[in-house]
């Protein structure tokens, strides 16, 4: 079926929109598009969406992670291989992480990561035939914000509530930034890492960030305000 | 193709030089290799194959489409060294927003000193030099 900008789609249906603004300029597909001789074809069901100028994708409903290269993820050291680490991120094969990969590290003095360490790691090389490759710095050598993650609490949720709640107009960590300290990672590959100084915070955040999934951003400030004064104790 | 593909060289004069001796065979053999290619695929790459992707670029990852904030974030003094972090970037983001310097003297100011000043230096601008000024600037 033909479909335009908005609509919901499914595998097999096709763009002319897409392929008649391509033949002018340049457009970027994103994910669930694909290009085939004769049109463009979407690949997954969800709603088509465009960004300007030419960016196109559809935004779907999905748990399994598919590495892509730059993505920032949550990683769980699970083997210790030589110089490489092995580190599950929910693809379908564990990912490689070189111990000289983080920062400062050289061959004689190696990071202190041990199995069962969660990382957060950028995805440096993910194709579809190959073992993904993570890494702890950035291109100038510092690690930025990625590394090993201390403590914490990590859970899973769907790749869309990642993309929901890094959204910079999502509601939900400005309402919770003000209320208690804490710390989040959240990786691309549907992994949320959260840090807070006591249980109930921890706890309190978790929710939150699950609860939001299906809410709007109106809901959503509700409910921030709402966990925000049981965790105050003005209600019990 | 080779149109599209070429690179910014550097001038015949220079590569003459005596010391650009190792550039010069570096240059040639990168010319050798990329036209060996081009003739050992030649049967089997078709110009069709070459431009069948046209204007379209194929991302894989969400993080090029959407926007999106860093994945890494701490508040209220849980990470200092990831709050400076982002810090950091917000000052980025907002000195781009403006698009602006920051002023010590203000437009107004500005405006009101200088009116001032032409005045002290041209107390009485007869009619007629003022015309030629305007004439001139025209």
């Amino acid at each position: 079926m033909k479909v335009s900008v908005g609509d919901v789609v499914l595998p097999g249906d096709f763009s002319e929109e897409i392929a008649a603004v391509g033949e002018k300029s340049k457009v970027i597909l994103g994910p669930g598009l694909r290009k085939e001789i004769d049109g463009i074809f979407i690949t997954k069901a969800g709603t088509l969406k465009k960004r300007a100028p030419n960016t196109y994708w559809v935004d779907n409903y999905q748990k399994r992670y598919i590495p892509a290269r730059g993505e920032n993820v949550i990683g769980i050291v699970v083997q210790k291989a030589g110089d490489i680490f092995r580190v599950d991120v929910g693809g379908s094969c564990t990912a490689s992480l070189s111990y000289l990969s983080f920062e400062g590290a050289t061959k004689k003095n190696r990071p202190k990561v041990v199995n069962g360490d969660v990382v957060y790691a950028k995805m440096l090389v993910a194709s579809k035939d190959m073992e993904p490759e993570i890494v702890c710095v950035d291109s100038h050598g510092k690690k930025g914000r990625l590394g090993v993650l201390e403590d914490g609490f990590v859970f899973k949720c769907s790749l869309n509530l990642i993309r929901k709640i890094l959204n910079p107009e999502c509601p939900l960590l400005n309402s919770l930034k003000n209320e208690w300290p804490f710390e989040l990672a959240a990786g691309m590959n549907g992994r949320i890492w959260i840090k807070a100084n006591t249980m109930r915070e921890t706890i309190a955040l978790g929710n939150a960030i699950l609860g939001s999934e299906y809410l709007s951003n109106d809901e959503i400030k509700s409910m921030c305000t709402n966990i925000a004064s049981i965790l105050a104790g003005h209600i019990s | 193709m080779a149109g599209l593909t070429k690179k910014l060289q550097l001038p015949k004069s220079v590569l003459d030089m005596k010391f650009m001796k190792k550039t010069r065979e570096r240059i040639e053999k990168e010319l050798e290799n990329t036209q060996d290619h081009g003739s050992l695929y030649s049967n089997i790459i078709t110009n069709e194959m070459r431009s069948a992707s046209g204007n379209f670029i194929s991302e894989s990852s969400f993080i090029f489409c959407e926007t999106m904030l860093e994945g890494r974030l701490s508040f209220k003094g849980m990470n200092p060294e990831i709050e400076r972090l982002m810090e950091l970037e917000n000052g980025v983001k907002t000195e781009e927003g403006s698009g602006e310097m920051v002023k010590d003297v203000s437009d107004d100011i500005l405006a009101k000193k200088m009116e001032k000043f032409n005045k002290m230096k041209r107390p009485n601008p007869s009619p007629i030099s003022d015309l030629t000024n305007t004439k001139k600037k025209k």
